[in-house]
């Protein structure tokens, strides 16, 4: 286990992440990067790009809650000097997105009634379950909720985000790159290190199973309604994406064409991928996927 | 990462105390500000120290009083990781929570940086030497911190660990380099100028607060008379174990209680 954890020290943190990827970066992208005027210019578009900030956001308070709430019940050092790596992390992506929403013309005065306005409360309520468990300083359950479930689903919509904003928007794309190499981080010490725990604990499985169908539950009722909500706006965005310079073919994610593909399409590949995800992650550290039952 | 890009100003000429409060908190506690103050000071330096072939043979008892000193430090930096990463989730603001991120990973390093030099003085088990060497007043102090912390108490969380606890560590380790090996010193030297930015925050909070609630200031001076004899009973048990004369003990212990006052809190 110690020799696992000497990879997540945080002098490798330092060279691998604040000294390598981010280098000579301001905000996650590049100095002279900026958001595209067609983007903050039509109303539609920049109201839908505030909203999906906005969900970022959300989602990353959570994570920085919960990674710095689980420093305290960690069980050895190495793990408090990962999470204090995560905790930043996350601090750091609070940061970049809340930037982005001054970047988009959210005034910093109107900053907390523009979340509230936005967030989804079923992303909120992913959030609850989560942090109920960080409260009770479950280590497991947290760990598993935060750093194969949270991190799981927001290293794919990353992913997702990231695909669809390469040629149109290479600033945000530059800003998601960050994070998805953090992210990464992330869940691989959930998986390494919670694998030994789950077989030393066997009786919590069925606790955080339930954890987990729960935040599926909230997870998936989320992708719903933002597709719902951003139909519109995502028409606008091909549109725009493809009068773009280097436009032509579009960017492919899991077999999808982000230049083409409609709401149902998009959100179909990103469940699929997701839930892959965590089957693929929950069996590596001895856990079974639940399915919700969706209303 | 050049957190003066956005501001039109060259950095040379950048001082961050010339903004409006609300674009210094802006400005100040961030990850660019704060990957900008460490970068200086940590790239090269792995472990926190850049001096190979520097490394002297200790004398026995040394080495032996080295060791108890580095695991105090490690109880001290343990109390600051799990005090500051507690701290987040009840901070007023967003600034406060993203500065306090800054220093949960400066105190993950510090405890890792001494941890690591334990293990080049050939110590195998440091958790165990930890427990079976940490100061009882240390560790009261620890358990006072961390109950601040379990009751959210800001202030009280706030004034013990960014006020007493970086001060009282602040005062230890210069006091501390001046004397140790240049392993040690250089160790010493990288976490102290983190210490600087944690206590700034800590007298920046509590001394905007008690602009506008003087009232904060009985309560405050209550929790310093109930850790003052903790901390200055760490100090004398520290300074005991570097060898320090009397003359040199009470001059620690002075300093200590002059930063502290300097908040007005006597």
């Amino acid at each position: 286990m110690s020799d696992f954890l000497n990879a997540y020290s945080i002098q490798r943190w330092l060279e691998l992440c604040p000294q390598g990827y981010l280098e000579d970066t301001v905000y996650g992208h590049g100095a002279t990067e900026h958001e595209p005027e067609p983007l903050v210019e039509d109303e539609t578009l920049r109201e839908e790009a505030i909203r999906s900030t906005v969900q970022l956001v959300v989602g990353e308070r959570a994570a920085l809650a919960a990674s710095s709430g689980l420093v305290n019940a960690a069980p050895d050092y190495p793990s408090k000097r990962f999470l204090a790596t995560q905790t930043l992390d996350e601090a750091r992506h609070v940061e970049i997105f809340t930037q982005r929403l001054y970047d988009l013309g959210v005034k910093k005065d109107d900053l907390e009634s523009t979340i509230d306005h936005f967030a989804n409360p079923n992303l909120v309520k992913f959030a609850e379950v989560l942090l109920e468990k960080v409260d009770n300083k479950d280590f497991v359950a947290g760990v598993v909720g935060q750093n194969i479930v949270l991190e799981g689903m927001a290293f794919t919509v990353f992913e997702m985000m990231e695909a669809g904003n390469r040629q149109a928007n290479p600033k945000f794309a530059h800003t998601l790159a960050g994070t998805i190499a953090d992210e990464r981080r992330h869940v691989g010490f959930g998986e390494n290190r919670i694998g030994s725990l789950i077989k030393q604990y066997p009786e919590k499985k069925p606790e955080i199973e339930q954890m987990q169908k729960e935040m599926a539950y909230h997870m998936l009722n989320t992708f719903s309604s933002s597709f719902r909500q951003g139909s519109a706006a995502m028409d606008a965005a091909q549109s725009m994406a493809a009068q773009s310079d280097g436009a032509g073919e579009g960017a492919e994610w899991q077999g999808v064409n982000m230049a083409t593909a409609g709401p149902e399409e998009l959100q179909g590949a990103l469940e699929n991928t997701v839930i892959n995800e965590f089957k693929t992650r929950l069996a590596r550290i001895g856990l079974e996927y639940q399915a919700p039952v969706m209303s | 990462m050049n957190p003066t890009s956005d501001l039109g100003s060259e950095p040379d000429d950048f001082d961050p105390h010339e903004l409006e409060p609300g674009d210094f908190r802006d400005e100040v506690y961030s990850f660019e500000f704060w990957f900008q103050a460490v970068d200086g000071y940590l790239r090269d330096r792995p472990y926190g120290h850049s001096v190979p072939g520097r490394e002297v043979t200790l004398e026995p008892s040394r080495r032996e009083a080295l060791i108890t000193t580095l695991c105090n430090y490690c109880v001290g930096e343990t109390a600051a990781l799990e005090g500051a990463s507690g701290m987040i989730e009840f901070a007023p603001n967003r600034h406060a929570k993203i500065f306090l991120a800054t220093q949960v990973v400066d105190e993950a390093r510090h405890l890792e940086v001494f941890l690591h030099r334990l293990a080049d003085l050939g110590v195998e088990d440091p958790e165990a030497e930890i427990v079976a060497r940490a100061n009882p007043s240390l560790v009261r102090f620890k358990e006072r911190l961390l109950e601040f912390v379990a009751g959210r108490d800001w202030d009280a969380a706030v004034f013990a660990q960014n006020v007493v606890l970086e001060t009282m560590e602040n005062t230890a380790f210069r006091a501390h380099e001046t004397t140790a090996d240049p392993v040690t010193a250089e160790v010493l030297d990288g976490v102290i100028k983190d210490e600087r930015r944690h206590l700034g925050f800590g007298e920046n909070d509590l001394g905007a607060r008690l602009m506008r609630e003087p009232g904060v200031r009985s309560r405050l001076t209550e929790i310093r008379a109930e850790l003052d004899p903790l901390v200055l009973g760490t100090f004398e048990a520290a300074m005991g174990d570097l060898g320090a004369d009397t003359a040199r003990r009470e001059a620690l212990g002075r300093e200590y209680l002059t930063a502290i006052e300097r908040l007005g809190l006597a």
